[in-house]
């Protein structure tokens, strides 16, 4: 498909990774979430996939895995539950059989990597470093860590810039750090992978919930629980990405519910400089297309030149600005 | 042998839509047919078993946010008209069968597989549940096109349920059963398999997983050898409809595959039971 000429003015770049030589430049800060976009080619034929700033694959893990039995989603008040279980074809599957694809299209591809020990980032940062289509990893570290009895490393400071320093040591490619909700201090978390190297956070992973079927007295899911998206978490995701811009100066990914243009600018105005998109992807895959078409057409009737000049402007202490003069020399 | 493969999708074009209502007519009781506008090339490629999605919300309420899906039942090609059987179970489908006619619905389509009627097939036996009534028309249709000589089983609890004859090919045998015994035979559907094990060269079946339960019994204890093969097309909870979220799995011999695009439609052998 030929993308069509954009119909706005305003510059809609985004640079993820600032600090990292290898910088992650995109046209225009809307991704599809990691799980809610399969490898991309799933939704080659329906959008126009090279249209997108970047797109986040399903999470890899180092061996493949087969995922959770059925039935793996439910429907919930304005969202949904999900256990899927990481069912994916391991780290080495993978690299043969994706990357290869997308060193032909024009839009950066994001690596989602899972684990349960440091080492494992580690190992799978390694052989992507320099695998060609590959162009950022995000780290998702909502894991259970074996080593600490299956306490998630994203709700713990330490072992999260832990999992993040070894990624940083085991590749030069720009690194997202994906935040879990279950952490009971955002602003710490952020802190912790900021300085153990991370060149973006996005925030946040689903909640956990469940829901019982009355009917037949069971869980609805076979997993028992499984993550919360969808409009319903979108209040949560907000506060926390302003309480994360609050707290780091390196780029902010945020997603949550995202559904219509202004729910995105929410999230830009506290402090989000990108945004992913999950569950609306699967009610309407157009929906990436069409937020980049109206978020354009907003900056332009804003008669704001970059998108960068709404970002954190419902945030008296967001701290970006203080990284990127530039950006912020425009809003003053 | 064949049934020890998944049923590849033929390449027919996927599009999100935005349709217009044409018609809505009650039938089988409490479920509608909802005719809407569609693409034409759209039409032109569907094939029995192939499904769409459609969004259960107005574009500004997003609740519920998944869509649903259905089986296609009719195309009329010259109009650009495509035509669902919706059954309002819950709040997804119990929207789409009160739009009234002139009303958008948007539609992701076409998705997943077709039954796959072999071409030295000459008698074909199709079991139909409930709605799983759809697709198996639409076969039919395909079925005597080709000059195969099709039964069409149609199993329901009471008269009103079943499809319309009128609604099927004058050439098709249809054989009605209600377990109420308003019409047909008395009891359930799959009871008036074993009668056509051997004339059939092969089987399609769609309708709820209980009826899938008992047609595997039933074939297994009648027939003979492995033929005929039985082709099932299955429903599950769905989100993406394309294979991105692995949420609609069927555990097959070859591994957990999503039903959105290596189903609906399935080989019986190749499922694990």
């Amino acid at each position: 498909m030929v993308t069509e000429t954009t119909t706005w003015k305003a510059d809609l770049t985004v640079d993820l990774a600032p600090n990292n030589p290898r910088e992650l430049v995109l046209r225009n800060p809307v991704i599809p979430a990691s799980g809610c976009f399969g490898y991309g080619q799933e939704y080659a034929g329906i959008i126009d996939v090279q249209a997108l700033g970047a797109f986040c694959s399903k999470g890899i893990t180092p061996e493949p895995r087969q995922g959770n039995p059925m039935p793996r989603i439910t429907e919930s008040p304005g969202g949904m539950l999900n256990a899927i279980g990481l069912q994916n074809p391991g780290i080495d599957g993978f690299i043969r059989k994706y990357p290869p694809v997308w060193e032909s299209w024009d839009v950066p591809a994001i690596v989602n990597i899972s684990a349960e020990t440091v080492e494992d980032f580690a190992m799978m940062a390694r052989k992507l470093d320099d695998v060609p289509g590959v162009a950022a990893l995000e780290v998702n570290i909502s894991c259970p860590n074996i080593h600490a009895g299956g306490f998630c490393f994203g709700w713990d400071a330490g072992m999260s810039a832990e999992v993040t320093r070894a990624v940083r040591e085991a590749t030069t490619l720009p690194i997202i750090v994906k935040l879990s909700p279950g952490a009971i201090d955002i602003p710490e978390i952020a802190m912790a992978v900021e300085e153990a190297g991370a060149d973006a956070i996005s925030l946040i992973n689903t909640l956990v919930g469940m829901a019982i079927d009355t009917r037949t007295r069971r869980p609805k899911l076979a997993n028992t629980t499984g993550g919360l998206s969808g409009p319903a978490v979108k209040p949560v995701a907000l506060r926390m990405v302003y309480q994360a811009a609050q707290a780091v100066r390196i780029p902010i990914v945020g997603l949550g519910g995202i559904t219509t243009l202004s729910d995105a600018l929410e999230f830009f105005m506290a402090g989000a400089s990108a945004i992913q998109i999950g569950t609306a992807v699967f009610s309407s895959p157009t929906v990436l297309t069409r937020l980049i078409d109206e978020l354009g057409r907003w900056l332009d009737a804003q008669g704001v030149a970059s998108l960068g000049e709404i970002v954190g402007t419902a945030n008296p202490r967001f701290r970006g600005h203080e990284s990127t003069p530039a950006t912020a020399s425009g809003m003053e | 042998m064949a049934s020890a493969q998944l049923i590849k999708r033929q390449p027919a074009p996927t599009r999100e839509f935005t349709g217009t209502i044409t018609e809505r007519m009650p039938v089988m009781g409490d479920a509608w047919l909802v005719t809407f506008t569609a693409p034409k090339e759209l039409c032109a490629a569907a094939r029995a078993g192939n499904f769409v999605n459609v969004l259960p919300h107005d574009h500004d309420v997003f609740d519920p946010p998944l869509r649903r899906p259905f089986s296609v039942y009719s195309v009329d090609v010259d109009a650009g008209l495509m035509t669902l059987l919706v059954r309002p179970y819950g709040r997804g489908s119990g929207w789409i069968v009160e739009r009234q006619v002139g009303s958008e619905i948007n539609v992701l389509g076409l998705l997943g597989n077709a039954f796959e009627l072999e071409p030295k097939s000459t008698h074909a036996l199709m079991v139909a549940g409930g709605v799983g009534a759809a697709p198996l028309l639409m076969l039919a249709r395909e079925a005597v096109a080709r000059g195969v000589s099709v039964t069409y089983l149609m199993g329901a609890h009471t008269t009103e349920a079943l499809l319309e004859a009128s609604e099927l090919p004058d050439e098709v045998e249809y054989v009605v059963a209600t377990e109420d015994g308003s019409a047909g035979y008395k009891g359930f559907v799959t009871d008036l398999v074993p009668n056509y094990l051997t004339w059939a060269d092969q089987v399609f079946t769609c309708g709820p997983t209980p009826m899938f339960y008992s047609l595997r019994q039933v074939v297994l204890a009648n027939r003979i050898g492995t033929k005929p093969p039985v082709q099932m097309s299955v429903e599950r909870t769905m989100a993406c409809g394309v294979g991105a979220c692995l949420g609609c799995m069927v555990e097959t011999r070859r591994g957990m595959k999503p039903s959105c695009v290596d189903g609906p439609v399935f080989h019986m052998e190749m499922i694990r039971w």
